[in-house]
C-alpha cells in the first residue's frame, strides 16, 4: 500500500508577509514552515508505516524551489522519497491550478492513499483535496481524526453534527486528516541526517505531465486589492474591579449595544 | 450562461440547515443585482419536501439534487449537473460538506474558487468577493480571471448574509438533470455513533460563550452553561478544552474547529493563540474575561475584563437575570 502525503511550504505562522506590486504573496520574502496541518498528514502516513500497512511514503509538493526544505525536513521525521514540481508558469497558482497539478502528478505517482492537511495554514479554502478527487476521479474522505487502510478499503473517522462516523471507500481514495491524529513527530538527529540521502526529485509542469496551456496562466482567479485589516476601535479595558462592579459594567456594555 | 445566484441549501434530519436561510438571502441579493434568479440546490434528509419553503428566504427556484441522509460528498456529481454551465456564481457554506461539495464542482468543471468569503457583491456586473488571509494579517479583494468559466465557487462564512424572516414566497421545485457516474459516490458511512450529551451546531449560534485552558475542567464550563443559557447562546471551547476532554470536538472553534461569526463571543479563560482567534475573529463583538493582563486575547478584544473567570462571569449572569427581571 503506496502513500503519498502532500505538503506545502508556507509562510511562518509570525512571520512577516508581504504582498508583490502584482498582488500575490511574496512566498520568497517570508521565513517559511511546513504548513502545520499537513503534519498531521505526515503523522497519519508514518504511523501507517510504522504499524506495516504502508509500504511506502512519498512526499509531494509543489512551489518555489525553496520548497525542497519543506520536503526534507518532512523526510527527516520520516518516509521514503519526495517530489518538488516547481516551474515559473505556477507563480501565483490558485486552488484549482493547485489541484490541476497534483492531480496530475498523483496519476503519475498512482498512490493508494494520497493524503493531505485538512487546510492551510495562510489560504484556508480547503478546497485542493475535494478538487484533486473529482479530477482523478477517486472517492474522498475528509476531515478524518483518524484513517484506517484494510482490506483495499480507506476508512475515516469524522466529527458528525452529533457524535462521529466512520466513513469507508474503496482505493485508491484521496483523504484528508485533522490535528486530532495525534502529534507529529519531532526530526531525530539521525532522520535528519538520513534524509539527506534520501531521493528528491524535481519536476517541472512537463516532467509532471501537465502542459501550460492547460494551466490557463495558472489561475482562475484574480486578486484585485491585498490590504491590512481594518483598523479596530481601540480595546476597553475593565480591571482591578470588585466582580459585582465589573459584571455591571460589562451588563451596560452589552446593554449600549443592544446585545441583551 | 445565465445571471442566476446558484446556491447549496444543505438539509439534515428533515430541516434545512441555517446555511441554507442565510445563502439563500445572500444569493437572492446578489441576484437582484445580476438581473437573474436565486436557484437552490437542496440536498440532504429532508431537502424534497423542504425545498420550496426555501423560497421564503430569497430563492425563486429549488433543485433537489437529493433527499438521503449520506456523506455530502456523494451528491457532487447531481450537484456539478445542476451547476453545470449554469449561472455566476454557486455559494457555498464554509463548513466541512460545503468544503466537499464546493471543490468537487471546482475540480470536476474547471471552476475559479474563492474564499471564505466575509462578503461578495456585483462590481460591473462581475462577482467580487472580500476574503481575510493569512491569519486575518491580509484582507483581499478577489475576482474571477478575464475568461474564467462560470459558475464561480463562492465559500460563504457563516452569518456573513442575515436570512429574510416573514416572507411567503414558495420557491419553484425541478428536477434534477441527470448526473455522470462518478467515484466520488463511493463514499459510505459505514458506523455511526451518537454523543452522550446533545451538542448545538455552534456555527448557527448568535451568541457564543467558549471557554479555555483556564476554565480548569469540565465542571468549569457550568458557569458559561448559565451565562450561555441567560444570554441565550450556546457554549463553545478552545482546542485546549477539546483536547483535554472536558467538552466534546463538535464544540471547539478555531483553525481546525468551528468559525463562526456571531454578533457577540464571549471568551473565558482563553488566551486567544492565532489558531483560536481565526475561528472568531469576525465576529461582531468580542468581550474576553481573563486572569492574565498581558493575554493576547487582549490585543484583539472590543472589552477586556482583567479577573477571575469564576467570579465575574456568575457575578455578570446575575446581573443580567436581575436586569431581565427574573
Amino acid at each position: 500500500m503506496k502513500i503519498v502525503v502532500c505538503i506545502k511550504q508556507v509562510p511562518a505562522t509570525g512571520a512577516d508577509k508581504r504582498y508583490t506590486d502584482d498582488l500575490r504573496l511574496d512566498r520568497a520574502a517570508a521565513e517559511t514552515i511546513i504548513n502545520p496541518l499537513d503534519e498531521y498528514a505526515i503523522e497519519q502516513a508514518l504511523r501507517l508505516a510504522d504499524d506495516g500497512v504502508a509500504d511506502s511514503v512519498t512526499y509531494l509538493s509543489m512551489g518555489p524551489e525553496q520548497a525542497s526544505e519543506a520536503l526534507r525536513r518532512a523526510l527527516g521525521m520520516g518516509g521514503d522519497d519526495a517530489v518538488l514540481i516547481t516551474d515559473p508558469a505556477l507563480a501565483g497558482a490558485d486552488e484549482w491550478a493547485t489541484a490541476r497539478v497534483l492531480a496530475t502528478a498523483l496519476d503519475r505517482l498512482a498512490p493508494d492513499v494520497a493524503l493531505m492537511g485538512m487546510a492551510s495554514d495562510d489560504a484556508r479554502g480547503s478546497l485542493v483535496p475535494g478538487a484533486v478527487a473529482a479530477m482523478r476521479d477517486v472517492p474522498l474522505l475528509s476531515y478524518g481524526a483518524e484513517l484506517k487502510v484494510a482490506d483495499g478499503e480507506a476508512r475515516v473517522r469524522r466529527l458528525s453534527a452529533t457524535g462521529y462516523d466512520w466513513i469507508g471507500a474503496p482505493l485508491p481514495v484521496v483523504a484528508t486528516v485533522t490535528d486530532q491524529v495525534g502529534e507529529p513527530r519531532y526530526a531525530s538527529l539521525k532522520g535528519i541526517m538520513g534524509a539527506k540521502r534520501k531521493p528528491l526529485e524535481t519536476w517541472s509542469l512537463a516532467d509532471a505531465g501537465v502542459s501550460s496551456d492547460a494551466l490557463r496562466g495558472a489561475a482562475l482567479t484574480r486578486v484585485t486589492d491585498a490590504r491590512p485589516p481594518e483598523d479596530k476601535p481601540p480595546t476597553e479595558r475593565i480591571e482591578n474591579l470588585p466582580p459585582t462592579e465589573a459584571a455591571a459594567r460589562i451588563a451596560d456594555w452589552l446593554a449600549q449595544r443592544k446585545l441583551v | 450562461m445565465s445571471n442566476d445566484i446558484l446556491f447549496l441549501a444543505e438539509f439534515a434530519a428533515g430541516r434545512p440547515a441555517r446555511s441554507a436561510l442565510e445563502l439563500a438571502t445572500g444569493a437572492a441579493e446578489l441576484a437582484s443585482e445580476s438581473g437573474g434568479s436565486a436557484v437552490a440546490l437542496a440536498y440532504g434528509s429532508g431537502a424534497a419536501d423542504g425545498a420550496a419553503g426555501l423560497g421564503a428566504h430569497g430563492a425563486a427556484r429549488a433543485i433537489v439534487v437529493g433527499d438521503e441522509d449520506r456523506p455530502a460528498i456523494t451528491y457532487a456529481p447531481a450537484v456539478v449537473a445542476a451547476a453545470r454551465d449554469a449561472g455566476l456564481a454557486i455559494l457555498a457554506p464554509a463548513t466541512p460538506n460545503g468544503r466537499d461539495l464546493a471543490a468537487a464542482l471546482v475540480g470536476s468543471l474547471d471552476l475559479p474558487a474563492f474564499g471564505p468569503v466575509r462578503a461578495a457583491r456585483l462590481s460591473d456586473g462581475a462577482l467580487e468577493t472580500e476574503q481575510a488571509t493569512l491569519q486575518g494579517s491580509v484582507v483581499t479583494t478577489s475576482r474571477p480571471a478575464d475568461g474564467a468559466p462560470a459558475p464561480a465557487v463562492v465559500l460563504v462564512l457563516a452569518n456573513t448574509f442575515t436570512p429574510s424572516e416573514g416572507g411567503s414566497g414558495s420557491a419553484e421545485v425541478t428536477e434534477a438533470p441527470a448526473a455522470e457516474a462518478s467515484a466520488l459516490t463511493k463514499a459510505t458511512v459505514v458506523e455511526s455513533h451518537e454523543a452522550e450529551a446533545k451538542v448545538v451546531n455552534l456555527e448557527e449560534a448568535t451568541i457564543i460563550v467558549a471557554g479555555g485552558r483556564g476554565v480548569g475542567g469540565e465542571e468549569g464550563f457550568g458557569p458559561l452553561r448559565e451565562l450561555a443559557e441567560v444570554l441565550g447562546g450556546a457554549v463553545g471551547a478552545s482546542r485546549a478544552a477539546a483536547d483535554a476532554g472536558w467538552i466534546p470536538y463538535q464544540l471547539q472553534i478555531g483553525q481546525t474547529g468551528k468559525v463562526v461569526k456571531p454578533s457577540l463571543y464571549i471568551g473565558a479563560g482563553i488566551s486567544g493563540a492565532i489558531q483560536h482567534r481565526v475561528g472568531m475573529q469576525t465576529a461582531e463583538h468580542v468581550v474576553a474575561i481573563n486572569r492574565d493582563p498581558d493575554a493576547p486575547i487582549g490585543e484583539f478584544a472590543d472589552l477586556f475584563v482583567v479577573g477571575d473567570l469564576f467570579q465575574i462571569i456568575p457575578a455578570l449572569t446575575e446581573e443580567l437575570r436581575r436586569r431581565k427581571g427574573g
